[in-house]
């Protein structure tokens, strides 16, 4: 019976089906896109072709550059700082009686499973800057000076609507690294005890080394989850004020959309999926290449 | 190896036939229900059909504000199954502005127009283009709809065609000032005359405490609708109706007046902090709390601002001796708000009859709030409110009246830019000359005069 399920035909009659569908529903939808690109079209005609043009004209405009420094931020800052609490996060979870383990367990859910809208409006009612929570507080502590509009201060609205994101998914990607660590062997543990490791000794050089497999799967997951960034900004701030929060996305949908520019905005959208399939590659190439077994 | 082809072949064959069941929908097409003879009048048909011989038509409209949603709720919803026993309608909610504007875009992209819809000028050319806009003229001449009207031919675009049916209540749209008059006598402030006068009561209700204006900002809601055209107005009516109809541009002098007029009124700190974030539910609620003494909006919110005590308006104030406040204002009005019929409808005379059923309850509600309407609903018109009468005297007695801009002269880009570039305007971060300079690039390549 082996012999059928070790040869490349059988191996290619397996695969077809799911192959035959990721074409059909993936690939395919990217041809007409592509199309679209190198031509003039307002959604609903198309006024010509267009070689390169939309994409020289898209380089050239400032909110498309504006558009790509907001999207590598948050996913700077998704990389940065939220993978990094995360880990301190499953590690303080995995640390804690099952009792206290059950209650942060799905205290890190909640926000994850709470819908964008609800998150981000309540979040726009922190930063506002009337009698919002962030600056009421500041003026409570006498830090009247630090008061300021949080979402239209060109300085601050990005960093504000990423914290807001970050708050939101951070404790999801704890819970899966959290799941990751729960798979680790007690007795390695056991045996860095006996042999005197302090718990930051033991996170460095045990955990975080035997979760690269799971760690990697989350540094996928949010850098394209950053890069997707789109909801957030459209509730916060409408990529405003102007278009100082605009995402690539975002931009992406505006061109096509709002100002009904299909090819430009496509042609953006080809931009892009350039890009994500370029860091995935790298993703894959260079991280946690070595399988880990325990 | 023939045994190992037949077996690689059936199991080939059997997981194509599990990922397609899995894939495919439970749900099989329905026949689609058979179209009812069309009367084309407003004569409803058959009200003994079963509920499967009901023809389903789906409506988009506006769900922006308080008055829209009362009008859904109070006349609408109740009126429909009695007027319409044949008809199964889905509604859809539209939101408004540039949400509802991408809706429509969308749905005329795929070809997919609801078949009743709130069409708008922002985005009636490409609806136009993709010929999936219906002429209502003949039949609602047809169905002496158009008779009810007081002035018919306000109801034509300029290609001669009608391609929206309205209560006629925005004709009567303008931006004005409400204000409290109560926060005023508190701060020592009186009505300003000229925009100086303005700055100044603004400096002296915010010593006192009091947020001077609230007007939404987010997605340069106010700067595109309305507030551009006022400042520019104030000291040049002329100038804003040429730039109006496009006979000058952004480089007039009164224009660059204008603008530098927004950013100077962002700069004295007349907006409350975070304008170019604040949505049109926040600053309604802003004002109508007393936490701003004043709200720069569009008359469709007199009915209410009139159930609130010590409320009163005021028109904007002179910046130069060109304007006077009595007699020059911006009206709303455009032949092409309200609501429209997909040119691609199965059901064209149920469609044009609930288009004109929705025009009918929307100016039965608008009247019922003591506003002014073009359309006969043949009520007599019961006693105005007193703000709405003092309303109607200025309104009536200007003679100068200025189109909206936003309504008359944007296509789709400009109009998306002048809300991207207004919010940054408000920003106080932007300076007028920037706003010029790409308004002026948009401005050239703006198509909607050509």
């Amino acid at each position: 019976m082996n012999k059928y399920f070790s040869t490349r035909l059988s191996i290619t009659v397996f695969a077809a089906p799911a192959l035959i569908l990721f074409t059909l529903f993936c690939v395919y939808p990217l041809l007409p896109q592509l199309w679209m690109s190198f031509h003039n079209h307002n959604g609903f005609q198309n006024l010509g072709f267009v070689g390169l043009n939309n994409y020289w004209s898209v380089m050239q405009q400032s909110s498309f550059w504006v558009a790509h420094k907001n999207t590598y931020l948050i996913v700077g800052m998704s990389l940065l700082i939220g993978l990094p609490l995360s880990m301190i996060l499953a590690l303080f979870i995995d640390s804690q009686t099952p009792r206290l383990r059950r209650f942060f367990k799905t205290a890190a859910m909640f926000p994850a499973i709470l819908s964008v809208i609800v998150i981000s409006q309540i979040w726009v009612a922190f930063y506002e800057p009337n009698w919002g929570l962030f600056n009421t507080i500041l003026r409570a502590v006498g830090l009247d000076n630090l008061t300021r509009s949080w979402l239209t201060n060109s300085n601050t609205v990005m960093v504000s609507i990423g914290l807001t994101f970050l708050w939101q998914y951070i404790g999801l990607n704890a819970i899966l690294l959290y799941t990751g660590i729960k798979t680790i062997p007690k007795n390695y543990y056991e045996a860095a005890l006996i042999d005197g490791a302090t718990p930051f000794q033991v996170s460095t050089r045990i955990t975080i080394p035997l979760l690269q497999d799971v760690i990697k799967y989350v540094l996928i997951l949010s850098t394209l989850g950053s890069m997707a960034f789109y909801a957030h900004v459209r509730v916060m701030t409408a990529g405003g004020p102007g278009d100082l929060s605009r995402t690539v996305i975002y931009q992406m949908y505006y061109t096509a959309f709002d100002t009904s520019q299909f090819g430009k905005g496509t042609a953006i959208a080809v931009i892009f999926v350039v890009q994500c399939l370029l860091i995935s590659f790298l993703i894959q190439r260079f991280v946690a290449r070595e399988k880990v077994e325990f | 190896m023939k045994s190992n082809t037949r077996l690689f072949l059936t199991a080939f064959l059997a997981c194509t036939m599990m990922t397609a069941a899995a894939c495919s929908s439970t749900n099989a097409p329905s026949p689609s229900p058979s179209p009812s003879p069309s009367t084309g009048t407003t004569e409803q048909t058959n009200s003994g059909n079963t509920k499967e011989e009901k023809i389903k038509l789906r409506v988009m409209t506006l769900t922006t504000d308080e008055n829209r949603n009362n009008i859904m709720d109070q006349f609408i919803k109740p009126n429909l199954a009695e007027a319409f026993p044949n008809l199964e309608v889905e509604f859809e909610p539209g939101g408004g502005g540039e949400d509802m504007a991408n809706k429509i875009k969308t749905y005329n992209a795929s070809g997919d127009m609801p078949d009743v819809f709130w069409n708008d000028a922002g985005f009636f050319t490409s609806l136009n283009q993709a010929g999936n806009i219906m002429d209502l003229k003949p039949h609602i001449t047809e169905s002496g709809f158009l008779n009810k009207y007081k002035v018919p031919e306000a109801l034509e675009h300029f290609d001669g065609k009608i391609y929206s049916i309205a209560s006629g209540a925005d004709t009567y749209f303008t931006p004005v000032i409400f204000y409290h008059k109560d926060l005023f006598e508190q701060a020592g402030a009186e009505v300003p005359q000229t925009f100086d006068e303005l700055i100044e009561v603004s400096k002296k209700l915010k010593d006192n405490g009091i947020v001077p204006v609230a007007t939404p900002g987010k997605d340069g809601w106010a700067p595109k609708l309305f507030m551009l055209q006022q400042m520019v107005q104030i000291e040049d009516p002329e100038a804003m109706s040429k730039l109006v109809t496009n006979e000058t541009d952004f480089n007039d002098p009164a224009v660059v007046a204008g603008v530098e007029r927004m950013e100077r009124l962002v700069k004295e700190g007349v907006f409350a902090d975070g304008i170019a974030n604040l949505d049109y539910g926040p600053a309604m609620e802003m004002f109508t709390s007393k936490r701003s003494a004043m709200l720069w909006m569009f008359t469709w919110e007199l009915p209410n601002m009139a159930k609130i005590e010590g409320v009163d308006f005021f028109p904007f104030p002179s910046a130069g001796p060109a304007y006077d406040q009595n007699k020059v204002v911006q009206f709303w009005g455009s032949p092409l708000n309200g609501y429209a019929v997909s040119a691609k409808t199965a059901h064209p005379d149920e469609a044009v009859q609930l288009a004109e059923f929705l025009a009918m309850q929307d100016a039965l509600y608008f009247e019922s709030v003591g506003s002014a309407i073009a359309l006969e609903t043949g009520n007599t018109a019961s006693d105005l409110d007193p703000l709405m009468e003092k309303f109607l005297t200025w309104y009536n007695g200007a003679e100068v009246m200025i189109p909206s801009m936003a309504l008359n002269s944007l296509d789709a880009r400009m109009s998306s830019e002048m809300s991207t570039q207004g919010a940054r305007l408000l920003t106080g971060e932007y300076p007028a000359a920037d706003f010029i300079k790409v308004m002026n690039q948009e401005w050239e390549a703006n198509t909607w005069f050509d």
